[in-house]
């Protein structure tokens, strides 16, 4: 499972707070953590202004690459902000994300193009996130093809399926799992990856259910997820879910994992 | 002190594992002491499964990376070691009337690298066919496996006719599987019984170099 670490968001109110102080040792430590618990990519999301997220984003960046050697997952809309970060990033990144909307299309894929980075892809357009698989697949195929003609190899593709509220639509995750059963059937060499936890958005126990869901789109072809690898209970059911699948020779992943103080 | 080798089959670090016996090879390093070490290794994988810090995929892992190492080397040993290196004949196998293989199936690889010729019968095994395999073989230490409880009956029968055939004196029979203990053993006639795979093996190993 390939874990995006999604904790260095300026979304989230304390990292925003530790953007704007230049807090270095909040966001080392913050990386430090995500990738001593299991993560292969870490998401970088500055969530500030326009203007000064390019200048935020490089920043982040800078400061997390002093910490850790891990590879970075640029998370914008900017395409300059996308640049700052991809003109200092060491190791080959990935670019979170394009849809089918067009700005994204014709301002970032280019880029994801111009560094030939992993990318992932959003089965979602100017008219919102289709609630069909059908509709989702499009999006997909299309955002698959000008990626490949483009030059990106399907290895280096990350499709997200996307996923709504089941608070809201009782068909929410079918329509998500159908999405990944299609993906990993048309598409078996590229990655699919997702965030998950919207599933349970308005809801209670939503660990519970973020975790159930996790091991269901395990099982329908996700190998990788957006998530928080420090979790320890969402941790332990990738381990268990990725052994069942028969993707842990010998169980020596989960059985180290054991033995390691890191499940269980 | 545990060698480079065990300590790496220990931790079932099979690549490093695999090169550092490719490296000794070429080296011309004796392939009996290479598999010595290996030994050792499966010795300290053994202990830490007894102690709960292993697990039976471990269990197995060890031993397909030994079965590895055994084939890198069996070219470089004379036939002769090769024939002299069994310790002795177990016959073994799950009684009739129970299909239950995997703890079985652990008893017959451990046995196996550590280096005894075993006769696996399989499961659901006709009583007749231990007697006409102990015969045969003159194999002096029989393993009888089983699960279910109606196990227990079948493996009193299965012990029974040894003995009526006449070899129940000159060999050694230990059961294993599931909830046998030692009133299961007093039922059956059984000489010992093991927990796992690890037991059997002591026990096999110890008639052995009394036999």
């Amino acid at each position: 499972m390939i874990i995006i670490g999604e904790k260095i968001n300026g979304t989230r109110k304390a990292v925003a707070q530790a953007i704007r102080e230049r807090d270095e040792t909040f966001i080392r430590d913050l990386a430090r953590n995500q990738t001593d618990a299991g993560s292969a990519f870490l998401d970088v999301n500055a969530g500030t202004a326009p203007e000064r997220e390019p200048e935020d984003m490089a920043w982040l960046v800078g400061t997390i690459q002093e910490e850790c050697g891990i590879p970075l997952c640029l998370d914008s809309a900017n395409p300059s902000a996308l640049r700052a970060g991809l003109e200092i990033v060491k190791n080959p990144p990935m670019i979170n994300s394009v849809s089918g909307e067009k700005p994204r299309i014709e301002k970032v894929l280019p880029l994801a193009l111009e560094y030939g980075t992993n990318l992932i892809l959003l089965a979602l357009d100017e008219t919102g996130i289709p609630n069909t698989s059908d509709g989702r697949m499009k999006i997909v195929d299309r955002l698959v093809r000008l990626a490949m003609d483009g030059g990106l190899k399907e290895e280096k593709l990350y499709i997200d399926p996307l996923v709504t509220a089941i608070s809201t639509g009782t068909d929410s995750a079918l329509i998500t799992l159908d999405t990944i059963r299609r993906i990993s059937s048309t598409y078996p060499k590229c990655h699919i990856t997702s965030g998950l936890s919207n599933i349970s958005f308005g809801m209670p126990l939503r660990h519970m259910i973020n975790r159930t869901f996790m091991a269901m789109a395990i099982q329908a072809g996700l190998d990788s997820a957006i998530a928080d690898p420090g979790d320890r209970q969402l941790y332990e059911v990738i381990m268990a879910a990725e052994m069942l699948m028969g993707r842990d020779k010998y169980c020596q992943g989960f059985s180290r994992a054991y033995r390691a103080g890191r499940i269980g | 002190m545990a060698s480079e080798l065990a300590g790496l089959l220990a931790d079932l670090k099979e690549k490093e594992a695999m090169d550092l016996v490719g490296n000794k090879l070429e080296q011309g390093t004796d392939p009996m002491e290479i598999l010595g070490d290996a030994r050792e290794g499966m010795k300290i994988v053994g202990e830490r499964f007894g102690s709960g810090d292993y697990f039976i995929p471990d269990l197995i892992y060890s031993g397909e990376i030994l079965k590895e190492i055994a084939k890198l080397i069996e070219p470089h040993i004379k036939h002769k070691e090769t024939g002299s290196r069994k310790l002795g004949k177990v016959v073994i196998g799950t009684v009739a009337g129970d299909i239950h293989d995997i703890g079985k199936d652990l008893v017959v690889l451990m046995l196996d690298i550590n280096g005894f010729e075993v006769y696996d019968l399989g499961v659901d095994v006709p009583v007749h066919n231990f007697v006409d395999k102990i015969r045969e073989t003159g194999a002096p230490v029989v393993g009888l496996s089983g699960f279910l409880t109606l196990a227990f009956d079948a493996m009193k029968e299965t012990i029974d006719a040894i003995k009526t055939a006449g070899l129940g004196d000159d060999i050694k029979i230990m059961i294993g599987g599931g909830q046998i203990d030692d009133e299961v053993r007093r039922y059956t006639g059984a000489d010992a019984f093991g927990k796992d795979a690890i037991e059997a093996v002591a026990l096999a190993t110890n008639w052995i170099s009394k036999a």
